[in-house]
């Protein structure tokens, strides 16, 4: 769990970065506090064709059928209070609210992906939903997949192949999870208050004896 | 009747008495002596003397008997009409009046038979004595339709022995749409004609069978009952088989391994087959989920801080993980 903008890990349930002091609330006043209508695919910036807007609609809708908890968006263009891609990311996914996602899939399952031709560079934000199951290193992977075709300027061409990618590392990560649970629950459980440790640190050393009154019995 | 038998026994008579003949008058002998006239003149000039004839002291005939002199030919006897008509015939030479011997009568039979069974059209002769006629009751082509409609189509020809041209063909239904009446009637003259170059009335017949049954092969050809197929046989080149090669002994075992295990290593490809192509079906159609645990909202954010990689795409010339736009994690966290 990092700080979208310092990039520094930070605990969970930070209300604010405790390096940097982001939050929200300075996105919000960059860009707006208001919930902003988007549908899945929000080509704004016109990266693709209209035939090339449908192959993804296809891959996106692919992935909703595969995955019945999630979604998958994509948002080409960079937004209007500037700001890097990674901190727009965060603030869109939760402020969007996109109009062709059932209500029984809340943000909190969404995954987006952000393309700032601007700024040429691109990034992958998640919901809460998929905190145990995806790392900054599995959304690298997806985008490498991609960059060899970003960089010639295909880009519907490189979100499927991104979207594909993350697909099949869900997929894997989904038969886990339904194997070994716990690995997961353990990677976003609250942390244990140090009082616990030490109790169970000392429960663990000390032998537990009889009782005075059974002994002098 | 009496008196019509006396009539016409009276004109014979007549007709039977030979005329006077002729006798030199004087005067002519007289002419010819002295070389004034030419015996045999009058028959080289166009002048032809009139002769006065004597009227005729024979009664001219009545009409009953110019109807009855036309009726020259007896018409064939009433106890064979039912043996000629009464029914499809048997055999294909319908004789019961038994006008060729037995021999003749088994040659030409034995023609006709032959002709059914080289030819798809069967050749049926009925025989009638040359000065015979059918009787006017008897319709030839009615009885060619209601004898000769079904089965194998055949050719009917009414020949008078010894009278060629009086014959007549006439084809079963089955041949009159394909063969039309003047080919039937090409192929009777040309019959007519062969047996008519022959001396007697048994080569006549046996000419005109012999011609008929040619002509009969192309009405068969014109009705499509027989295919262009070569009459003799033609020579053909055989294609030369190559010789089997030696097989290596790779191959040998390869066969002999096939055909020991071929059976169940097709079962076991097949059930191969059929598990992948069933594990396919099974990933197109998984559904994953996962399970949803309470995660703390984090810097504000009340539905997502999952914060993934960012990658630039701005140089061709370096690696995507060199355009990585990382941060250090300067605590070590």
């Amino acid at each position: 769990m990092k700080c979208p903008r310092c990039v520094q890990v930070i605990h969970r349930g930070a209300g604010l970065c405790p390096h940097c002091g982001f939050g929200i609330a300075e996105m919000d006043a960059r860009h707006g506090k208001d919930n902003v209508s988007l549908r899945r695919l929000a080509d704004v910036a016109g990266l693709m064709k209209s035939r090339e807007r449908s192959k993804v609609q296809g891959a996106l809708d692919d992935f909703s059928r595969r995955f019945p908890q999630l979604f998958f968006a994509v948002y080409t263009g960079s937004g209007k209070g500037g700001g890097n891609v990674r901190q727009f990311g965060f603030w869109l996914l939760n402020r969007a609210a996109f109009e062709d996602v059932p209500v029984d899939r809340p943000n909190e399952a969404g995954i987006l992906l952000v393309i700032d031709p601007e700024t040429k560079s691109a990034s992958v934000t998640w919901g809460y939903l998929l905190d145990p199951y995806l790392t900054e290193e599995d959304t690298f992977l997806c985008l490498s997949r991609a960059h060899a075709y970003w960089l010639e300027g295909r880009f519907a061409e490189g979100t499927v192949r991104t979207v594909s990618q993350l697909g099949k590392i869900l997929a894997k990560r989904a038969a886990q999870a339904r194997r070994d649970p716990e690995r997961f629950e353990r990677k976003v459980a609250p942390p244990a208050k140090t009082g616990e440790i030490a109790r169970r640190i000392r429960e663990g050393h000390r032998q537990v004896g009889p009782k005075t009154s059974e002994v002098t019995k | 009747m009496k008196a019509l038998a006396w009539v016409l026994t009276a004109g014979l008579v007549v007709g039977a008495a030979e005329p006077p003949m002729p006798a030199w008058l004087d005067e002519d002998r007289k002419s010819l002596e002295k070389g004034e006239i030419l015996p045999g003149l009058e028959l080289l000039t166009e002048e032809v003397p009139e002769v006065p004839q004597e009227a005729a002291d024979v009664p001219a005939p009545t009409s009953e008997e110019i109807a009855a002199a036309e009726n020259v030919s007896p018409e064939v006897d009433e106890q064979y009409l039912n043996a000629y008509f009464g029914a499809r015939p048997e055999t294909f030479l319908v004789d019961p009046q038994k006008l060729l011997g037995s021999k003749d009568a088994r040659d030409r039979e034995s023609f006709l038979k032959y002709h059914s069974g080289d030819s798809q059209v069967d050749l049926f002769v009925y025989l009638f004595d040359g000065h015979q006629a059918i009787p006017s009751g008897v319709r030839e082509e009615e009885v060619v339709e209601r004898f000769f409609s079904e089965g194998k189509p055949a050719v009917v020809v009414y020949y008078y022995l010894g009278a060629p041209q009086k014959s007549d063909i006439y084809v079963s239904p089955l041949l009159s749409d394909t063969v039309s009446a003047p080919e039937q009637r090409r192929a009777l003259i040309s019959s007519v004609e062969e047996a008519l170059e022959k001396p007697d009335a048994l080569a006549q017949i046996e000419a005109f069978c012999v011609q008929l049954s040619i002509r009969i092969y192309w009405m068969e050809r014109a009705a499509g009952l027989v295919k262009d197929e070569p009459a003799t046989p033609v020579a053909r080149r055989v294609k030369e088989e190559a010789p089997a090669k030696a097989e290596s002994p790779a191959v040998l075992q390869a066969k002999a391994w096939g055909q020991r295990y071929g059976v169940p290593g097709g079962i076991m490809a097949s059930a191969l087959l059929i598990a992948a192509g069933g594990i396919s079906i099974a990933r197109h159609r998984a559904r994953f989920r996962f399970p949803s645990f309470d995660v703390p909202p984090r810097l504000g954010g009340s539905h997502a801080a999952g914060i993934g990689a960012v990658i630039s795409f701005g140089s061709t010339t370096q690696s995507p993980s060199s355009q990585r736009n990382d941060m250090p994690n300067y605590l070590g966290l």
